[in-house]
């Protein structure tokens, strides 16, 4: 009997149970489940004797290319029992260096020499530890002390930390705990039958929670994941390809993707009898592009799942069970095992049915909070207020829903100004943020426009900026896919009565364009 | 070659808007230097294959770079000759 006080130990009892078996495929390697172990017991042994002393763990950046490695220094983390952040390699590095202040000294560095580079351009504290991957892979891994630091590990400790978009500029770190993730990978791997025979094909990046799915129903149960090359998904037309000839049975796509692979014409020309999982979250999933789907691959289980980064990835869950007119909204439907959903409404009372409200979750898969940041974790994180009787900790994801005549959830959108843009999540203020970093902005407002789902950007400046030299500006300090789509330059923004930028003025302005 | 490479210079600069940009070249990185978007890369394969009748597969993507116009020439080339 194995306690699964780590999520790690799920890969100790698939090295045992599955040994030589891949575990992990990507486009230049594949890893089996002794393999991954046994580096990510060398790497835990390097982390283990670089953390600091002292009762709190040392979160580890990894800062890799999408890869087997990222995974290897993922469970290295978790048997040294410090929390990974996964980074994106091509993040800017004045966004990463907010993540490392955010951690405040505390912490391991992970990355390549060409990482090294880009660290050297950055502040990085003398308590930080930086580590070259190659490197630490060749430490002899001390058993004796990594029984000690995951002995030491109780399932309330976080898992990860992942860094989400946040309003005032700076991400926010979303921290996670292992029971969360080990309850979700049974969820999954019960809901859709993932056994050592299914092969997952994996889309979602790392530091995105959807990459939760995958890796951990792998894990638990001994299928095997493989990494689809990012490239491809410029290409939507070829993945069907790459799902056939690899023998995928389970995808866990973002719409996005979903939608392109269904316009591009694909779906008609390949047959996937293989596929039988095709399971989608993120943003919101048109019933016109998935109707595409059920038509040309009907023997498939189609899935709509729903979670905010803050929970364990998904907390209520759709099995497609009938048809949908290409115009009808696509319910969340319920909450998943062992997780609750409540609506609230203005007041805060429980929403009657077909009564909009506020979104809430309450169950193991709710995050600890903000890394590091208690005063934006005690707005959305906190008792539930239906209940006065015992403590009962319930995250408000700000997100809109009423349940319908079928006691299914229906999402409607958000309360704020956070949008989604090919399923990553982004708080607009934090492009408005960079924008007023660039030289010559005076003003700057970025305004969703959703027909042609595309971020706007109006600034108030005297410089002729074009988009792309202003985007190669911003890119020093937001991901590219924060990047607007369109640049509006006027001599002065609109203003409210009460001076501040007429958002809805600008917003109603593209209406008129369109 | 350079028939190629002229041929779809042409195109990416009439699809993408790129008029004489001085920083425009045939090694200059198309989607990290923001000339393309993502989906504009779906476009000129799409624009190869038609012109060129020829098929690139999932596997030629994974395998060749694909980011300037020099290296799409290039899979262009191998694929006709």
């Amino acid at each position: 009997m194995v306690h699964l006080n780590s999520a790690v130990r799920m890969l100790d009892i698939a090295a045992e149970r599955y040994g030589e078996k891949t575990a992990v495929e990507d486009e230049w390697s594949k890893i089996s489940f002794k393999e991954l172990k046994n580096k990510g017991m060398a790497v835990g042994t390097a982390l283990a004797v670089t953390s600091p002393d002292g009762y709190m763990s040392a979160p580890v950046i990894v800062y890799l290319k999408k890869s087997i490695s990222c995974l290897v220094c993922f469970m290295g983390a978790m048997y040294s029992a410090n929390p990974y952040v996964p980074v994106a390699y091509d993040m800017p590095a004045n966004r990463i260096q907010k993540i490392v202040d955010s951690l405040e000294g505390r912490g391991h560095i992970i990355t390549d020499e060409a990482g090294t580079e880009t660290l050297r351009t950055m502040n990085i504290p003398e308590t930080f530890s930086v580590h070259i991957y190659d490197e630490i892979l060749k430490t002899i891994t001390d058993e004796a002390l990594l029984n000690r630091t995951l002995g030491s590990v109780i399932d309330t400790d976080p898992i990860y930390i992942m860094f989400t978009s946040g309003s005032t500029g700076a991400p926010k770190g979303v921290t996670v705990p292992h029971r969360g993730v080990v309850d979700y990978a049974m969820w999954v791997a019960k809901t859709f039958g993932i056994d050592e025979n299914s092969v997952l094909g994996n889309q979602a990046p790392f530091y995105f929670d959807n990459s939760i799915f995958d890796i951990y129903s792998c894990l638990l149960t001994g299928a095997k994941m493989i990494i689809i090359p990012e490239t491809l998904f410029m290409f939507p037309l070829k993945l069907p390809e790459f799902v056939r000839d690899n023998h995928i049975t389970t995808i866990f796509w973002v719409p996005t993707v979903m939608i392109n692979v269904a316009n591009s014409g694909a779906l008609e020309e390949i047959k996937l009898p293989e596929l039988e999982n095709v399971a989608f979250c993120g943003e919101v999933m048109p019933n016109t592009q998935l109707n595409i789907w059920r038509k040309a691959q009907p023997h498939c289980l189609y899935a709509n799942l729903y979670g905010p980064t803050e929970i364990s990835d998904v907390c209520t869950y759709y099995i497609v069970d009938r048809e949908f007119k290409d115009s009808d909204p696509l319910p969340i439907g319920k909450a998943c095992e062992n997780m609750r959903i409540v609506i609230l409404n203005e007041k805060n009372e429980i929403a009657k049915p077909k009564e909009q409200g506020e979104l809430c979750v309450i169950g193991t898969g709710v995050s600890l909070g903000y890394w590091n940041n208690k005063e934006i974790t005690d707005k959305v994180f906190m008792q539930n207020p239906v209940n006065p009787f015992y403590e009962e900790r319930l995250y408000r994801t700000g997100d809109l829903a009423y349940i319908d005549d079928e006691g299914l959830i229906i999402y409607l959108g958000r309360m704020d100004n956070q949008i989604k843009v090919k399923g990553n999540r982004i708080e607009l203020g934090e492009i408005e943020n960079a924008a007023m970093c660039v030289n010559g902005v005076k003003g700057a407002c970025a305004v969703f426009d959703a027909e042609n789902q595309r971020i706007v950007m109006f600034i108030e400046s005297e410089t002729d900026f074009k988009l792309r030299k202003f985007n190669m500006e911003l890119k020093r300090y937001i991901p590219s896919y924060m990047l607007p789509a369109v640049l509006k330059i006027m001599d002065k923004l609109p203003h409210t009565a009460n001076d501040k930028i007429d958002r809805v003025r600008l917003k109603n302005s593209l209406k008129e364009e369109n | 070659m350079e028939d190629i490479k002229n041929t779809l210079r042409a195109f990416i600069i009439d699809k993408f808007e790129i008029g004489d940009d001085p920083d425009f070249a045939d090694d200059v990185h198309l989607f990290n230097e923001g000339f393309v978007d993502s989906f504009g890369a779906v476009e000129i394969i799409h624009f190869v294959e038609e012109h060129y009748g020829i098929k690139i597969t999932q596997r030629d993507i994974t395998l060749y770079p694909m980011n300037t116009v020099d290296e799409i020439s290039e899979v262009v080339y191998e694929k006709i000759s």
